[in-house]
């Protein structure tokens, strides 16, 4: 494989279930290394997606590569350097977490022996429990460590930390950061696709936000946090005829006005600087606050 | 765990690049003694696992800070603040200053200070503060 292929590079795909396009057209790709973020609302497509990069579903048109392979054609290859953790995890239920564990391990060439006692310490799981008995904290826990165990060179994760509780979500994330990314870092990319995205904002490098199929926006995190702003201004008086052309939205209350920007707020902080406010703030949209505004940053594509 | 960690803050509000606000936390660190020669940083993993950020952002900040020559890295030991780590130049100094000295003219126009009382009162403060260092001094 060159260096310089993308470990995941998505071309047009579109993907129906009757008349619905449950992904339409979409295109992306990711770097080795990299964390990339998948965000979009409950049925937005991130799952199909996913499934058509794992051969569980096969796009109606367009392409998915992995490891610039072509998952229908080359699915044992590309499985074997890959690993899944979905959102809903089941496993045999009279098996016991180790029994598990050498299943998963049993299709694997590799499987470091000390990564999984290591995890399976942190997380207290007790070896001999049968997994009907685990919890779902405990449930996407093992998962985890049946991901991480083969250290494969991509890491897909399906909405991974929904209905788990803040202190399970935070070991999961410190995992993925910890036991994953610091084996040979050039060598392990996260494709991560959620809605939970304030808990993974550190962890991204460059995210798309896809809606009803279609690509959104796609940006690197450091780049769309400069670029997204959000300014308020509070006047002595309700300012009249405020001139704020260039702006993504202005929501205005009395003597206050919240302003969003789109690359420009050094220009409207100065203009709304010539109206002499009493406050004037100015701070970055987060993520999740992106991914919120999703609705009117369609009038930046436009 | 280090006392260090916890100096430490990211703040995705900002808008600034999140391996910038480590260099920057960092050299303020190393500037202002919170940090000291000789002393190690954390190593990039449990940073990394404690800030909940991508281990390549703290890797590319320390590549940063070693290449600014602030911090240097002994192979099987760690990274060390140097010896000889560049303090800030002036004008950084100013600018760092000049972020505190905002917030209180904020202030003081909230309350109500005019120039002159608030321009008293930094003078005031100023005295205050050398009549303390000279009186620390002389009991030594």
């Amino acid at each position: 494989m060159n260096i310089d292929t993308p470990i995941i590079e998505i071309q047009n795909l579109s993907r129906r279930y009757g008349k619905l396009d449950a992904v339409n057209n979409l295109s992306l790709h990711v770097r080795a290394g990299k964390c990339y973020g998948f965000f979009g609302r409950n049925g937005a497509g991130k799952t199909t997606t996913i499934k058509c990069l794992l051969n569980l579903l096969r796009p109606d048109s367009g392409t998915a590569r992995v490891f610039g392979l072509d998952p229908q054609k080359n699915e044992v290859a590309v499985k074997s350097r890959l690993a899944y953790v979905p959102d809903m995890v089941a496993f045999y239920p009279w098996m016991t977490v180790r029994d598990t564990l050498e299943y998963l391990a049993s299709f694997r060439k590799h499987w470091n022996e000390d990564i999984e006692a290591d995890l399976i310490k942190r997380f207290q799981l007790d070896p001999k429990q049968k997994t009907s008995h685990l919890s779902k904290g405990q449930r996407t826990q093992l998962a985890l460590i049946g991901a991480i165990c083969p250290e494969p060179e991509l890491l897909v994760l399906d909405e991974p930390t929904s209905g788990l509780d803040p202190i399970v979500r935070r070991e999961f994330i410190e995992t993925v950061i910890g036991a994953y990314q610091s084996g040979d870092p050039g060598r392990r990319t996260v494709f991560v696709s959620t809605h939970l995205i304030s808990e993974f904002e550190g962890l991204i490098d460059e995210f798309t936000i896809i809606e009803q199929g279609r690509e959104l926006l796609t940006m690197e995190a450091d780049a769309a946090r400069d670029r997204f702003r959000k300014i308020r201004a509070r006047f002595a008086q309700p300012p009249a005829q405020l001139d704020l052309s260039g702006a993504l939205n202005v929501k205005q209350s009395g003597r206050e006005v919240e302003i969003l920007t789109n690359g420009n707020s050094e220009q409207l902080l100065e203009k709304l600087k010539t109206r002499s406010p009493e406050e004037l703030r100015c701070e970055s949209l987060s993520l999740e606050e992106i991914f919120v505004a999703s609705d009117i940053l369609k009038k930046v594509q436009a | 765990m280090s006392v260090f960690f916890m100096l430490l803050q990211i703040d995705f509000k900002s808008g600034k690049p999140v391996y910038l606000q480590l260099v920057d936390q960092i050299r303020y660190a190393a500037a202002s003694g919170g940090l000291r020669t000789g002393e190690p940083l954390p190593s990039i993993r449990p940073l990394a696992e404690e800030l909940r950020v991508n281990r390549n952002t703290v890797a590319k900040a320390y590549a940063e800070l070693e290449s600014q020559g602030v911090i240097e890295t002994v192979p099987g030991k760690g990274c060390f603040l140097k010896e000889s780590h560049s303090p800030f130049t002036k004008s950084v100094r100013q600018k760092i200053l000049t972020k505190e000295i905002d917030e209180a003219v904020v202030a003081a126009h909230h309350l109500q200070v005019d120039r002159d009382a608030f321009l008293a009162l930094v003078k005031e403060r100023l005295d205050s503060f050398e009549r303390k260092v000279k009186d620390n001094s002389d009991n030594d």
